[in-house]
């Protein structure tokens, strides 16, 4: 397909701010390769059934909002002994033959229009590096998005026997989760922002990653994000992710699951209000024996707001001894919200234990009934269960302060 | 069971299903599908204008619209040529509508139904029966006791003829409208044969109807319309049976039905097809129903090349309810695409699907289903559940379920596992004494066996009979 953007995108734009940034020749190279290759390239696939197309990415605003010669950031990085956390300037810098091996292996930058896209104009981003038999925790990075538009790029790279825990989180102006949390900044115009960030993660032999992602964008932005792991053999890569902002995100989180005995969880929230649309996929492939997939995903709807889910569980041919599991869960505390769901299972070998089970619907009256009787407020009662309710979710969060600023987004938008 | 017993009893059943006829037919279309063949289709059975104007009117949109191609995962259709089907072919019989003694029909044909076991079903344990052989309906008969209670139970085409006002109103227009998808559509065209059934109001017709369905000619198409209309109040049980043996070239089965189950009243339909392997099956079949009345759809899919069947009910009174019980086997060579879809469009409705499918020797099976609540219908409930058992590593088994939620005052569970035939159950039916065959076949009935208690005892038989043969691995 091809697009209009704001300030046009040409090859020129493209040279001017990989020069801006001082950037190899390879890397510009790569940026050119992704820009020409957007006329062949389609929006990601989305769920349709008959008469109704479940979301309309053209929606996520990019071809109006996408500007990219001013993309701003302000990006905090908190690093843990033994880790390289370095934003991507420095990291080129300091470990160019690793990124130039790594980036955009995990995750092939021509997927689709919109990762294309973000592999030719992203200027911010980090490399998470833990080198081997490096145990980690608490890794933080916090963006504050100040312009119209932004691209973003985050690589973690872990070696044999490495382990490490991280969280990511992006806001804007005004956000508790971001580096500053003040309104300081450009506020977005009119028509809103629009945030693309792509994260690929490399777990190499036996090594662990837990990578956690917190979005509170204000909610006349636009989010897309693809996140995609490979896990090497007897190595575990999960996932899990928060979404309150924006006006429409699209969320695909994915684990290659390549390496024999390798274990992958994704575990997802969102907590949707007023008109905001979530389209939130998790997809894992069983490309190896003995591997164990757990997705789990927990969403609140409020208001008009319309959730969209996808999970797939694809164990491939040589895959023996697979077990995968997956849970979807949504909550609806308004008649007029929408929750729609697809858990699928392709499964092309025997040797599988696999389920999947959704549910959707409202407070559990009985519940209700038993708090009320209990002297507590009908208000009260219902916000005590809609907190309860994400509990697995808090559960599985190794990073303290994500953990944190969770609950506190829950209950925000519950006060 | 003695294993002499059991060669008898399968190679009685796979003759039964795949012996071939010379075909003697009295009119043959031309292959391929242009306004002509409509023209010559609707001259042969001398139907009125309005009907030759729908079928000329679904021509148009069968040829505007793509075939289905971007669904993920379905069954290639490419190979199937539509211009390389014979449409229509009427056999060589008398009695146009069908004789109502099975001594009437020519030797051939007769014979045919004999082997499939047609008559002595009757005779034991249906309420009418109808035999359809390549285009047309050749045998129609029901009980008189029925009849008397103003039940309806003729053939489509006589209907058309017999019943104007009330198929003309009801025929493809809300319910199945040739525009719902392609095949639909070319079923609009070219339908010919199948079932009209009218039950009055608070009539409860205790014994189910019976169409057996054949295709006896390579290369044929065979596009029966079934139509059921269940007054308020009325009950009636429509069993739907099909085979054809088979040939080199693929046939084609594009079968439409239309239920309309009024207030209060109940439908059940159940199907157990075995067409033959070269046959594409693609369907469309659909239901409305009224305020507390009740559709069960109930499918056997056992044979075919390719099965695209996705029954669906719309409930659109309140308190109506739907349950789907479905199976599908799915092997070598086989793509079963099959499952649901319903519609809660008022409130206090409930559905409930039960899919059971088995893939081996390198089939596919999918279950594909659409739960759709939409705003407003309160209290409406859902239950999905699909078990998919694998035999090796050959085979396939997808699960792609849709669910899209618009109201909060409901109550959505969807489940589904699947996995092989656990080792332990194996062992423990080996100590017992069952060799592994033995064993993995009881597992399998057992895995079934939720659908099979829902049909009468002659269809169970049947249907655990058409299993142990796919389990052997003997049916052609």
């Amino acid at each position: 397909m091809s697009a209009t953007l704001k300030q046009g995108l040409t090859e020129e734009t493209v040279r001017e701010l990989s020069d801006a940034r001082d950037e190899p020749e390879w890397l510009l190279e790569r940026r050119l390769e992704a820009l020409a290759s957007l006329d062949d390239l389609d929006l990601p696939d989305v769920i349709q059934t008959p008469g109704r197309r479940w979301t309309n990415l053209t929606d996520l605003q990019f071809d109006s909002l996408v500007d990219p010669l001013n993309q701003s950031d302000e990006t905090e990085r908190v690093t843990a002994e033994g880790v390289e956390v370095l934003d991507f300037e420095t990291a080129l810098d300091e470990h160019e033959d690793l990124i130039r091996e790594e980036l955009g292996a995990t995750l092939d930058p021509q997927s689709n229009y919109l990762t294309a896209l973000s592999a030719a104009l992203f200027t911010t981003g980090t490399l998470i590096y833990v080198p081997e038999g490096v145990d980690a925790e608490d890794v933080k990075i916090r963006t504050e998005m100040r312009s119209d538009s932004l691209f973003s790029h985050t690589l973690v790279v872990t070696e044999e026997s490495a382990s490490v825990t991280i969280l990511e989180a992006i806001g804007d102006e005004g956000s508790p989760v971001t580096a500053t949390g003040e309104d300081e900044g450009p506020a977005a115009d009119d028509e809103g922002r629009y945030f693309s960030n792509l994260v690929e993660v490399a777990a190499g032999t036996n090594s662990n990653v837990q990578f956690g992602s917190l979005q509170d964008l204000s909610e006349d932005a636009y989010c897309y994000t693809l996140k995609h792991g490979i896990a090497g053999d007897h190595a575990t890569i999960n996932w899990i992710e928060g979404n309150f902002g924006t006006q429409i995100t699209r969320s695909d989180v994915e684990t290659e699951l390549n390496g024999e005995g390798s274990e992958s969880q994704i575990v997802g929230s969102f907590f949707g209000h007023e008109d905001q649309h979530f389209d939130v996929n998790a997809r894992v492939w069983h490309n190896a024996e003995h591997t164990t997939a757990d997705l789990v995903t927990r969403g609140v709807l409020d208001d008009t707001a319309r959730s969209v889910y996808e999970g797939v569980q694809d164990v491939g041919r040589d895959a023996w001894d697979t077990s995968s599991y997956q849970r979807e869960n949504t909550l609806m505390l308004s008649d007029e919200s929408e929750a729609d769901a697809s858990p699928k299972l392709i499964i092309k070998n025997h040797d599988t234990e696999a389920s999947h089970s959704a549910t959707v619907g409202q407070v559990d009256q009985q519940d209700m009934f038993y708090m009320t009787s209990r002297g507590i407020s009908p208000d009260q009662a219902r916000n005590m269960l809609v907190e309860g309710f994400f509990v697995p979710v808090l559960e599985e969060i190794a990073v303290e302060e994500f953990r944190d600023d969770v609950e506190a987004l829950v209950q925000e938008r519950l006060a | 069971m003695s294993s002499d017993q059991d060669h008898l009893q399968q190679t009685d059943t796979e003759e039964r299903f795949d012996f071939k006829k010379d075909s003697e037919a009295a009119y043959a279309a031309d292959k391929g599908l242009t306004e002509d063949t409509i023209h010559a289709i609707s001259d042969d059975k001398d139907e009125p204008d309005w009907m030759r104007e729908r079928r000329l009117r679904a021509l148009k949109q069968f040829q505007a619209m793509p075939m289905p191609t971007d669904w993920p995962g379905q069954p290639d259709l490419s190979e199937m040529d539509i211009n390389e089907i014979v449409p229509y072919i009427r056999p060589d019989i008398e009695t146009r509508g069908g004789v109502d003694d099975w001594t009437d029909l020519p030797d051939d044909i007769k014979d045919t139904f004999d082997k499939l076991g047609i008559p002595e079903a009757e005779k034991n344990a249906l309420s009418g029966v109808g035999a359809q052989y390549e285009s047309e309906v050749v045998y129609q008969n029901m009980l008189e006791r029925w009849e008397d209670k103003g039940v309806i139970f003729m053939n489509m085409d006589q209907a058309v003829q017999e019943h104007e006002e009330i198929v003309k109103e009801h025929f493809m227009t809300n319910c199945v409208p040739p525009s719902d998808n392609k095949f639909a559509a070319l079923h609009g065209a070219i339908w010919s044969g199948g079932s009209f059934v009218y039950v009055p109001e608070d009539v409860t017709v205790d014994m189910p109807v019976q169409a057996y369905f054949r295709m006896n000619t390579e290369g044929m198409g065979q596009f029966e319309h079934t139509l059921i209309i269940a007054e308020e109040g009325s009950e009636v049980h429509y069993i739907e049976g099909c085979s054809a043996p088979k040939y080199s070239a693929f046939n084609l089965h594009s079968g439409g039905v239309e239920v309309f189950v009024g207030e209060n009243a109940h439908v059940q339909y159940s199907t157990v097809q075995n067409w033959s392997k070269n046959t594409y099956n693609l369907n469309t079949k659909r239901a409305l129903v009224e305020q507390d009345g009740r559709m069960e759809w109930i499918s056997g899919s056992m044979g075919s090349k390719a099965t695209m069947l996705y029954p669906s009910t719309v409930l659109k009174g309140r308190g109506a309810s739907d349950n789907h019980i479905t199976i599908a086997f799915a092997g070598e060579g086989q793509n079963i695409d099959t499952g649901a879809k319903v519609y809660h469009n008022a409130p206090d409705t409930k559905s409930t699907i039960e899919s059971k499918s088995i893939s081996k020797d390198g089939g596919r099976t999918n279950y594909r289903g659409l739960v759709h609540i939409a705003d407003g219908a309160e209290n409406s409930s859902t239950a999905v559940e699909c078990d998919a058992l694998m035999f090796d590593n050959e085979s396939t088994s997808d699960t792609m379920p849709y669910m899209e939620i618009n109201e909060s005052k409901v109550d959505v569970a969807h489940e589904a596992t699947v996995g092989k035939i656990g080792d332990e159950d194996i062992f423990y039916l080996q100590t017992r004494g069952l060799d592994d065959d033995d064993a993995k076949q009881m597992i399998v009935s057992g895995f079934i066996e939720p659908i099979t208690e829902e049909l009468p005892i002659e269809y169970a038989v049947e249907l655990n009979r058409l299993v142990e043969l796919e389990m052997e691995g003997s049916l052609g």
